[in-house]
């Protein structure tokens, strides 16, 4: 039984996905692209709510996971490929490990049992939507000018910026990660028990 | 919809309201910290399509998502590590629990 | 002169500072340096004097000029000593009274040894003040004396402080004179104003000048203000309330302070500033009729009480009172003969008294003594001295000056004055001889433990009794010849002693009254006033004869104390009107201990409830405020982060509705 539950689930979500992207393209006129786009937004839209709202830590972890997915779409429809493959690799990969790895961590027994949200989360909420909202209308009452097509960036194009006009920024971060990575295994060392 | 500047920054700045929420109204630490993921890759996905809207800033635009990334990467560690430190001391995930700065 | 002048005030002064220092340790020969000191000064004294009265002052005046005290710009005072006929005449009676009594406590405060020094520093203090008061010559060290001679009667009063009524008494002398103080000040400072000058003669000049210039503050109102302070210091109603309670102080106090020298103060006040008076003519009405009205009022006090000392006191007011009755009709020089005269025969009664209260062992009630002529010779024969001469009966000393007094009211159109001044002196010869009568005449009713004790004083106290007895009864004759009214008796002419004395004084004054000497005319109006005078005056003396007893001589009567009080009896609203001193102070307590002591409360109420309450108000606010804004720090991270965010939106969105604009 408990196959076909997840199997509902999963068509239901495919179902969810996929109608504005077959709503955009049918109706919208708009072009693969487009329907792509409106596929991938409500995707990450979607589990972008669930990562903040879900009891379980770890299916919000998951739900997280998805999120980025949907989101290095997005960069490939935005025409930066390379940015895609980073954020799976470095996101997905490295970053939501860790997060998974800290969840397990700081697990304790009656975790689920508790509540979810904080006693403020009703404002925040309020704040939240206030934000958006305000963040819309100031993108959409902005000029942007000349807003071309996007373009699609070739690799050797962005390498040759990267490792030249960018050099700098591109060796601190290293010196940068350097850092966070001693820092951080410093700071979660365990206490030398006296002997 | 895919070739509005409009339509990608509607979207980053709606991902970044739900991570904001995420981070004000949920009480484990590690939600905290991935809603603030959630919100660093908001501003990514600005920073992306800014750059391939605007001919002026071709290729800037990705690379300045990459060094985002790096950095994220590198505050989610830190922050991480804080958490289990934290954890080890206080014995709970929760935030509204860590008061000891309390009057 | 320069040396001389200053040395009358600073010996006295100097005897004040030594005995202070070190009058403790020596005992009972502590009086030595304080009555030297004093005789000194009073010897001086007679020499700058004899030098004044004789012409010897090129004009009239000598001034001696100290240093500068207050050199401001503007407003420039300096200390200087001034000597005139006036301030001659008053240092006659000052130095030499005070002399008097200083030698008198010698013996009367022998038996309390601890207070010793302490009552000569005091009375030296007090000399020092009084002899600064009469030689300053600009207002503002007249007031600092006025003062100091203030503070002096204060200690001197409560000088036996542990008695609760000598507290209170000194207390209420203090608080009393301070009303009058306060106009007297005001009335220097609208002299200040209205002239720009604090010196006396400077200021009165401007003040009188011909021209017809519209001061600030009317010369009538300064007048009365200055009035204002001579009432507190010489007790005139209403402030005459703290005399007769300051008969709490040792009797050699009372007759120094309170009969001689401090209460004239005003009077000297009043005169030194005659041409600001002239100037007024309302003020001098009111000057005239304040006076009468005390005079009257405390005469009649005086008829039914007890105490010896108190019926000296009201006497005391009733004296001061023709005396400024004197100055409010013009007879300027009236009051100065009165004040000379009254201040040796009053200092020589209180002194008697204090003789008297001695001899009978601290008895001050009438009623238990009687009797005592034999026992006490001394006392017996100068008090009769005394109260013969405050009667008014010629020709001792009382009579001329009580007489000019009232003959000038007359001629002057105060005839309502002259008249009350009229039954004052019956009530004055009736009490005084009510006095004699109750303490020397008919049996004795002292006290059976005491009668066998009952001793002259030792001569150091009857001596001065009878130095002081003889001006009591020449004074008036020598300072009224050859001017009248024996004069023209006796077909002379001229103006009197004092009065040539006093003329280069108050010619000014004069002049702006349009007055001029009117001719005696014994044989006329002036005759009929004396007689009058002599009349009423033995008729009170006689009528106290008649009911209190008299053994003069050969004249015997007894005293008749039944009828005494049968006539007590026939009118008894005025009897216990004048037995509660017609109920002033009962007044003046509903007034100003009960009323004002609502009011106090009232205000200590508001200050601890209101006002308090609004500054505490404050702080609770404070601190409730602080308390409910502390509730933000809440010490969880997302309540913080939640501010943040509403911060950023409300910044962005109003970034955004401005820029929409």
């Amino acid at each position: 039984m408990r196959a076909w539950l997840y199997l509902l689930a999963a068509a239901v979500a495919g179902a969810v996905i996929t109608t504005p992207a077959l709503l955009v393209y049918a109706f919208a006129g708009g072009t693969v692209d487009d329907a792509l786009f409106a596929a991938l937004a409500t995707l990450m839209l979607v589990s972008g709510l669930a990562v903040v709202t879900m009891r379980d830590i770890i299916r919000c972890g998951l739900a997280m996971i998805v999120c980025f997915l949907a989101l290095a779409g997005i960069y490939v429809v935005a025409g930066a490929p390379l940015v895609a493959a980073a954020q799976v690799i470095v996101y997905i990969g490295a970053i939501s490990v860790l997060i998974l790895f800290a969840i397990m961590l700081t697990q304790s027994k009656d975790a689920p049992a508790r509540l979810v949200f904080q006693t403020q989360a009703v404002p925040a909420a309020v704040a939240a939507v206030v934000l958006a909202v305000l963040i819309g209308l100031g993108v959409s009452s902005t000029d942007w000018g000349e807003a071309s097509r996007r373009a699609r960036l070739a690799t050797d194009a962005l390498a040759g910026v990267l490792f030249d006009q960018y050099v700098l920024p591109f060796e601190v971060v290293s010196v940068l990660l350097l850092a966070a990575v001693i820092g951080g295994v410093f700071i979660a060392k365990r206490e030398r028990e006296p002997d | 919809m895919a070739d509005s500047l409009d339509a990608y920054l509607i979207l980053a700045g709606t991902l970044f309201a739900i991570g904001t929420f995420g981070f004000l109204a949920r009480r484990n630490a590690i939600s905290m910290l991935m809603s603030i993921e959630l919100m660093l890759n908001a501003v990514n996905l600005a920073i992306v399509a800014f750059g391939s809207f605007i001919p002026a800033l071709k290729a800037d635009g990705s690379v300045i998502a990459l060094m985002v990334m790096a950095v994220a990467a590198a505050e989610a560690t830190v922050g991480l590590a804080i958490v289990i430190a934290i954890y080890r001391n206080r014995k709970t995930p929760l935030v509204d629990e860590y008061d000891a700065m309390r009057r | 002169m320069d040396t001389l002048i200053p040395l009358i005030a600073a010996l006295p002064m100097a005897g004040f500072v030594i005995t202070a220092a070190i009058g403790r340790r020596l005992g009972r020969r502590a009086f030595w340096i304080p009555v030297l000191a004093v005789a000194a000064s009073w010897a001086i004294a007679m020499v700058v004097v004899v030098t004044a009265l004789t012409g010897g002052f090129a004009e009239g005046s000598y001034t001696v000029r100290l240093w500068d005290w207050i050199p401001a710009g503007g407003f420039h005072v300096e200390v200087a000593f001034v000597v005139d006929n006036l301030t001659a005449c008053l240092l006659i009676v000052v130095t030499t009274i005070g002399l008097l009594v200083h030698v008198y406590s010698i013996g009367y405060m022998a038996h309390d040894p601890a207070g010793y020094w302490r009552f000569f520093a005091y009375l030296n203090l007090f000399m020092f003040s009084m002899l600064l008061l009469v030689l300053a010559d600009n207002w503002l060290t007249v007031f600092v004396a006025w003062e100091l001679v203030g503070l002096c009667s204060y200690l001197l009063i409560g000088f036996w402080y542990r008695k609760n009524s000598a507290a209170l008494a000194s207390k209420k002398a203090f608080l009393v004179n301070r009303v009058g103080d306060v106009g007297f000040a005001l009335g220097i400072m609208a002299v200040w104003v209205d002239t720009g000058t604090l010196n006396i003669q400077e200021s009165i000049h401007i003040l009188t000048s011909e021209t017809l210039v519209a001061f600030p503050i009317p010369v009538g109102l300064i007048a009365l203000l200055i009035f204002a302070g001579a009432m507190g210091k010489s007790a005139q109603f209403p402030l005459h309330v703290w005399l007769p309670d300051a008969m709490e102080g040792p009797t050699p106090v009372s007759a120094l302070i309170h009969a001689a020298t401090m209460v004239n103060a005003g009077v000297y006040l009043v005169a030194r500033a005659n041409p600001i008076f002239a100037s007024a003519p309302e003020t001098m009405v009111v000057v005239a009729g304040i006076g009468i009205f005390t005079a009257i009022l405390a005469a009649s006090i005086a008829m039914t009480q007890t105490d010896i000392k108190r019926v000296l006191a009201y006497s005391t007011l009733s004296q001061l009172g023709y005396m400024f009755a004197a100055l409010g009709v013009g007879a300027w020089t009236a009051a100065i003969f009165h004040l000379m005269t009254h201040g040796f025969f009053k200092g020589l009664l209180f002194l008697g008294s204090g003789s008297v209260i001695h001899a009978v062992h601290e008895e001050q009630d009438m009623r238990k003594m009687g009797g005592l002529a034999k026992k006490i010779p001394h006392t017996y024969w100068t008090m009769l001295i005394g109260a013969i001469a405050i009667a008014g009966i010629p020709p001792l000393a009382g009579f001329f000056s009580k007489d000019e007094i009232l003959g000038e009211a007359y001629k002057l159109g105060f005839q309502w004055v002259w008249a009350i001044g009229v039954v004052v002196a019956i009530m004055t010869a009736f009490y005084m001889f009510r006095l004699i009568g109750l303490t020397f005449w008919g049996e004795s009713r002292v006290e059976v433990a005491v009668e066998p004790t009952i001793h002259e004083s030792p001569r150091v106290m009857t001596i001065p009794l009878w130095l002081l007895a003889i001006p009591s009864i020449v004074l008036g004759l020598i300072l009224a010849w050859p001017g009248p009214p024996l004069g023209p008796l006796l077909g002379l002419e001229g103006p009197g002693l004092l009065a040539g004395w006093l003329e280069p004084v108050y010619e000014h004054g004069f002049e702006i009254l349009g007055h001029h000497e009117a001719e005696f005319a014994i044989f006329g109006i002036d005759g009929v006033l004396i007689l009058v005078s002599v009349a009423v005056a033995t008729g009170g003396m006689l009528a106290a004869w008649r009911l209190f007893g008299v053994e003069i001589g050969p004249l015997r009567g007894r005293a008749e104390p039944a009828q005494v009080k049968a006539i007590s009896a026939r009118v008894p609203f005025l009897y216990r009107a004048s037995l509660n001193k017609w109920w002033f102070d009962d007044l003046n307590h509903l007034l100003f201990i009960v009323i004002g002591g609502r009011v106090a409360a009232f205000a200590w109420w508001f200050d601890a409830k209101v006002v308090d309450g609004i500054v505490n108000g404050i702080g609770t606010v404070a601190r409730l405020s602080g308390g409910g804004l502390a509730r933000v720090q809440t010490g969880h991270v997302q309540n913080y982060a939640l501010g943040i965010a509403v911060g950023l939106i409300v910044m962005v969105g109003s970034y955004l509705v401005i820029a929409g604009r």
